[in-house]
């Protein structure tokens, strides 16, 4: 069964598209292409797959597509900090010879 | 001068003074609540709206949620490194025991078995084919290569087949550890995995005397257990309770632990299974899941039952569990006591399998009886079935440094981080679990897996969703739980 949805990326990333898509890929196979700022997703469901079933997904996705809209915002804002605390974390651990810790 | 800064110095000023710190989050349940956690292990639950406001900074900050978010480093509202520095040092916490290296080391002193259990991990021979009995000779090459372990602390646990059918090498192992260890210096210690049936006085005296403690196997009341466990004579029950009781006269009540595992009998019998356990005096009980590795596979034990089947177990067993207590009958679940430990202090067990970087080599090893050394108990597993992707070397011949730095070691490590794995890298749960390459590749065929298909993160999901969910709605079950975390 075969489903196409379109997502304008001016406002979810292909990123979050992406990971959303791959959160669900134990219930459908997808398929992206890009044409003027759309993203075309040919959606495949196996089947069996009842219009109940496609429609619980479809409505899912889309509440995944804004979380990871919402990921995508978090990473981006704390890149740096995330940054500079693993590298705290993870420095002088005395795992390389000549450093102190 | 006042010691300390006023309360309002670490206030935010108003609406939308505050920075965001580094968090994950992920759905908790269908009514739109999420939990979100940092790098140190925190963890809150708020609603979508919430999370939206939070990310939007439009949450109000004078209030409660505000100040948990800011205490438990979610966001900053002081403008200064405080939060970096401690959200740093607390991570640095979480992971600084990886630096001790391998602690646990398995050893395979014989494959030989009396029982016949079908769902067998370990791929058992017959009892008589004493060519699968580690030897003297080898033995001591083992134990070369364990005290090259940097680790402080050693524990040393026998294992079979049946490990107490080569009980001479088992006490030829504690005795040259021991004189070994007096210039090493290690915390050392031992535990024997055996079914007991075949323990004489002899065994037990030696393991009261030498500091030995004891792992059986109890499946369950008789029915389940005898079912399970096969063996001539069809008395595995009668033989386990027996020798549970041997052991704890010499070597003490405490030293004598028991481990069930989880098949199709035992699913809607977990109750009776928990009672069993009462009734024997154990205070603990680790609800696990059939392996899918040696005989399991074979037998197609491991399609006995579907992951839904075992979270249902599992969610039954820990809720009868917590009105056990409740009824002032002290027992804990081990695996929730591993994750809420994780969840609820700065400690980590070192549970192999909730590991990241993943546990295999750097915190256990397995020596088979013939001296090849594996990544895992699982890796060995799966070298019976045939797969010796995990087979690291042998200690006869290859040295630790060409063991511990073997790309069938390194690679699997790094690539199954889970820091950096797909859907894991996002997911609010990690922290609290682990990367399991050996098992993503047993089943799967690669390192990482796809995580929506992954049967261990359906599990472990579920079971981190479920003990927030209890720790949110039944107050005596959290205090229970921080009981269990910090014991």
């Amino acid at each position: 069964v075969e489903h196409k949805i379109e997502v304008d990326l001016n406002v979810y990333s292909l990123d979050a598209l992406k990971r959303s898509l791959y959160r669900f890929s134990d219930r459908l196979s997808s398929f992206i292409q890009v044409d003027s700022g759309v993203a075309i997703c040919t959606l495949t469901f196996g089947s069996t797959a009842s219009p109940e079933f496609i429609s619980v997904v479809l409505d899912n996705f889309r509440k995944e597509l804004l979380d990871q809209d919402l990921r995508d915002r978090v990473r981006k804002e704390t890149e740096a900090v995330r940054n500079l605390i693993l590298s705290h974390a993870l420095s002088k651990t005395g795992l390389i010879g000549d450093e102190s810790i | 001068m006042s010691r300390f800064k006023e309360i309002g110095d670490f206030a935010a000023e108003s609406e939308g003074q505050y920075r965001l710190l580094p968090f994950r989050f992920s759905a908790l349940n269908d009514r739109d609540e999420y939990v979100l956690s940092n790098a140190a292990g925190e963890f809150v639950v708020l609603h979508r709206v919430q999370l939206q406001n939070l990310v939007d900074k439009t949450l109000p900050t004078d209030g409660e949620l505000f100040q948990e978010l800011q205490a438990k480093h979610f966001v900053d509202s002081t403008g200064g490194n405080l939060s970096v520095d401690l959200l740093a040092l607390k991570l640095r916490t979480r992971l600084h025991r990886l630096a001790d290296f391998t602690g646990l080391h398995m050893i395979v002193v014989t494959l030989r078995c009396d029982h016949s259990c079908p769902y067998c991990q370990v791929s058992r021979q017959t009892e008589d084919r004493a060519h699968y009995d580690m030897s003297v000779e080898l033995a001591d090459k083992t134990l070369d290569f364990i005290f090259r372990s940097p680790s402080p602390a050693i524990k040393i646990e026998f294992q079979g087949g049946e490990s107490l059918l080569n009980f001479e090498v088992i006490r030829h192992i504690v005795l040259e550890a021991k004189r070994r260890n007096q210039t090493y210096k290690r915390n050392l210690g031992f535990v024997a995995a055996t079914n007991l049936s075949v323990a004489t006085d002899e065994m037990l005296e030696f393991f009261s005397a030498e500091g030995v403690d004891v792992s059986t196997s109890l499946d369950g009341p008789r029915d389940i257990h005898n079912k399970n466990r096969p063996r001539p004579g069809k008395n595995s029950y009668e033989k386990a309770i027996a020798g549970i009781h041997r052991a704890r006269e010499f070597v003490g009540k405490d030293r004598v632990s028991a481990l069930m595992t989880t098949t199709e009998a035992s699913l809607g019998r977990v109750k009776d299974i928990i009672d069993e356990y009462v009734r024997q005096g154990f205070h603990g009980i680790f609800l696990r899941k059939l392996s899918p590795y040696g005989f399991a596979v074979k037998t197609d034990a491991i399609g006995a039952y579907t992951i839904d089947e075992w979270i249902d177990f599992y969610k039954d067993g820990v809720d009868y569990i917590i009105e056990l207590n409740r009824n002032g009958v002290r027992i804990q679940e081990f695996f929730a006591s591993v994750i809420l430990k994780k969840m609820l202090t700065s400690e980590d067990t070192g549970f192999v399998d909730l590991m990241s970087p993943a546990g295999i080599g750097i915190k256990a090893l397995i020596y088979n009886y013939d001296g090849s050394v594996y990544a895992s108990d699982e890796a060995r597993m799966l070298a019976e079935m045939g797969d010796h992707t995990f087979r690291l070397g042998n200690v006869a011949t290859d040295s630790y440094e060409t063991i511990m730095l073997s790309p069938a070691l390194l690679d699997p490590i790094d690539q199954s981080i889970t820091v950096s794995a797909p859907m894991c890298d996002e997911c609010a749960f990690e922290p609290y679990c682990g990367a399991d390459p050996v098992f993503h590749h047993g089943i799967y065929g690669d390192f990482v897996g796809r995580k929506p298909e992954s049967s261990f993160c359906t599990r472990n999901m579920a079971t981190f969703r479920y003990l927030i969910e209890k720790m949110r709605s039944d107050p005596f079950a959290k205090g229970l739980f921080y009981q269990w975390a910090n014991r």
